[in-house]
């Protein structure tokens, strides 16, 4: 059981790079700098 | 734009939610508090239970813990995660009058339910005292919440999800998911129900609800707050968006796994109370790295720290959640914590973030927000910095006093004699801890003034004006349709 989970837990951390590698290559720096920029042009103007 | 166009075809932010939300957090602070301040007291002077059931120990402190957590805490974070999701994702709020039915459902289960531990009802599992009845409540609830925060991502008019709504997502299906699964028991009549599980599973199913209820709720939630709250307050944007990705799936990976560190040296397999160390200490990492992205994310912003209350209390929140962050995976070392588990530190080290980080960071949020949703000037900018010095104090005191109080009961508890038993009576240690638990009330009194100086300071600033109707970007450059 110990080592079924300690598999599974190893599995997941795979995955967790895959995630890291991932973000990494598909973004370019473009698109997460106006991902970043969201919070600061998120309004029109007041009625 | 005139009113009249917005009433028709309502194109504005729906933010009269999130001023109900801001308004109750606000007045559940300072009842939570004042309860918190006044079983710090009755731990100095117990007759100050007057022999009253419902003034004992045991049921305030429950309300204390479940107003500050369920009313001010999720209060804020429904209210923020509101105000937030609208605008990171440029459209209004996805059906606002289920939003009022979360709002009024909240508000509704908070106050009965705080009765109900007040009268003695209690489930006896910790942070889920309420009974079975109010678990249904809070389930429909929730997934009403879920609903209109999902609907609002859905219908979103720019392709990425911002990261404070990854943290905010997470915190509602995460709860959602622990709520249940923990509240699961076999009732016995209106007021009483016995848990499905037994035993050691009992204890694991809870623990694996309490500290994901700590991680997803007063941890990511929270961080969504932030991730949004902050790059606004600081005008300038997160300052690693990958490390901020990068850190929430390894958070979310994480933490779900380390709720047995509260069970170690218990009657729960060795491997589990291990993993659960091993996991716990591996979360130093994205915790460590998402106050590095904060802190950088204010370099070069400095100056603002000078005279804006709003962004003193977020930064300062940022240092107690390293402080915490920290603290928590060296507790959870089993050599470490066959010192400090039962003792006060836990209570230090869980005021340390909830005072220190959760509290301070909806302090500075507030400020920021209060003023913006009701177009006008803060009331009084000296009341808020005379709240950061009280709050700073208050925080400090109330942690060293427990530090102090903790080590004291470890080093005491451990302490045998020369036929190997225990050295101090249980009362020789509670004479120890007087000085401590003196000093502890008057750190809690400290914050409880600085709360009710902020909530007198932010009603006189929504008593001056109303809920301003602002537009998503979009809508503003096509003349507001």
């Amino acid at each position: 059981m110990t080592y079924f989970l300690f598999v599974g837990d190893m599995l997941v951390m795979l995955f967790m790079f895959g995630v890291v590698v991932w973000v990494c290559l598909r973004s370019n720096r473009k698109s997460i700098d106006d991902a970043a920029r969201i919070p600061l042009d998120d309004e029109g103007e007041n009625g | 734009m005139s009113a009249t166009t917005i009433s028709s075809h309502p194109t504005h932010y729906e933010d009269r939610i999130v001023t109900a939300f801001t308004m109750c957090s606000i007045i559940w602070a300072v009842l939570g508090m004042a309860a918190g301040v006044y079983v710090a007291a009755e731990l100095v002077w117990p007759a100050l239970n007057f022999e009253q059931p419902w003034l004992s120990f045991g049921r305030l402190r429950t309300v204390h813990t479940n107003v500050v957590i369920f009313g001010f805490g999720v209060s804020a974070l429904m209210g923020t995660s509101i105000y937030s999701v609208q605008r990171t994702c440029h459209v209004r709020l996805f059906a606002p009058e289920l939003a009022w039915f979360v709002f009024w459902g909240w508000q509704i289960v908070l106050i009965l339910g705080g009765l109900s531990l007040l009268a003695g009802y209690n489930a006896g599992k910790e942070y889920a005292e309420l009974e079975w009845p109010f678990d249904i409540a809070i389930t429909v609830v929730w997934v009403c919440y879920a609903v209109i925060f999902f609907g609002t991502i859905a219908k979103r008019k720019i392709a990425p999800i911002y990261v404070s709504n990854w943290f905010y997502g997470a915190f509602i299906i995460v709860i959602a998911m622990v709520h249940v699964v923990n509240s699961l028991a076999l009732p016995v009549s209106l007021t009483k129900s016995y848990s499905l599980f037994a035993g050691a599973q009992d204890a694991l199913v809870q623990w694996w609800y309490g500290h994901n209820a700590v991680g997803f709720l007063l941890t990511g939630g929270f961080l969504g707050m932030m991730y949004y709250f902050l790059p606004k307050q600081a005008e300038r944007p997160i300052w690693s968006y990958r490390l901020s990705v990068v850190a929430f799936w390894a958070f979310t990976y994480s933490y779900i796994w380390a709720g047995p560190h509260h069970l170690l040296y218990n009657s729960i397999p060795e491997w589990v109370q291990s993993l659960a160390m091993a996991m716990s200490l591996i979360l130093l990492a994205p915790s460590w790295a998402t106050m590095i992205n904060g802190i950088m994310t204010v370099s070069g912003a400095w100056k603002k720290l000078r005279t804006d209350p709003a962004l003193k209390f977020i930064v300062l929140s940022l240092a107690f959640y390293g402080l915490a962050t920290f603290e928590g995976p060296m507790m959870s070392i089993k050599t470490v914590n066959v010192f400090s588990h039962f003792t006060e530190w836990t209570i230090g080290h869980v005021h340390s973030g909830a005072l220190g980080w959760n509290a301070l960071i909806v302090f500075g949020t507030y400020y920021f927000l209060v003023p913006r949703l009701m177009g006008q000037p803060l009331h009084s900018r000296a009341m808020a910095n005379v709240h950061f010095w009280l709050a700073l104090a208050g925080v400090m005191l109330y942690v060293l006093a427990m530090w102090g109080a903790g080590i004291s009961q470890g080093l005491l508890w451990l302490s045998l004699d020369d036929f190997g038993e225990v050295r101090y009576s249980f009362i020789e240690v509670m004479e120890a801890m007087a000085p401590y638990y003196l000093l502890r009330l008057v750190g809690g009194l400290l914050f409880f003034t600085g709360a009710v100086l902020m909530a007198v300071n932010l009603f006189m600033t929504m008593f001056n004006g109303q809920t301003v109707r602002v537009t998503p970007p979009i809508a503003a450059k096509s003349g507001g349709h």
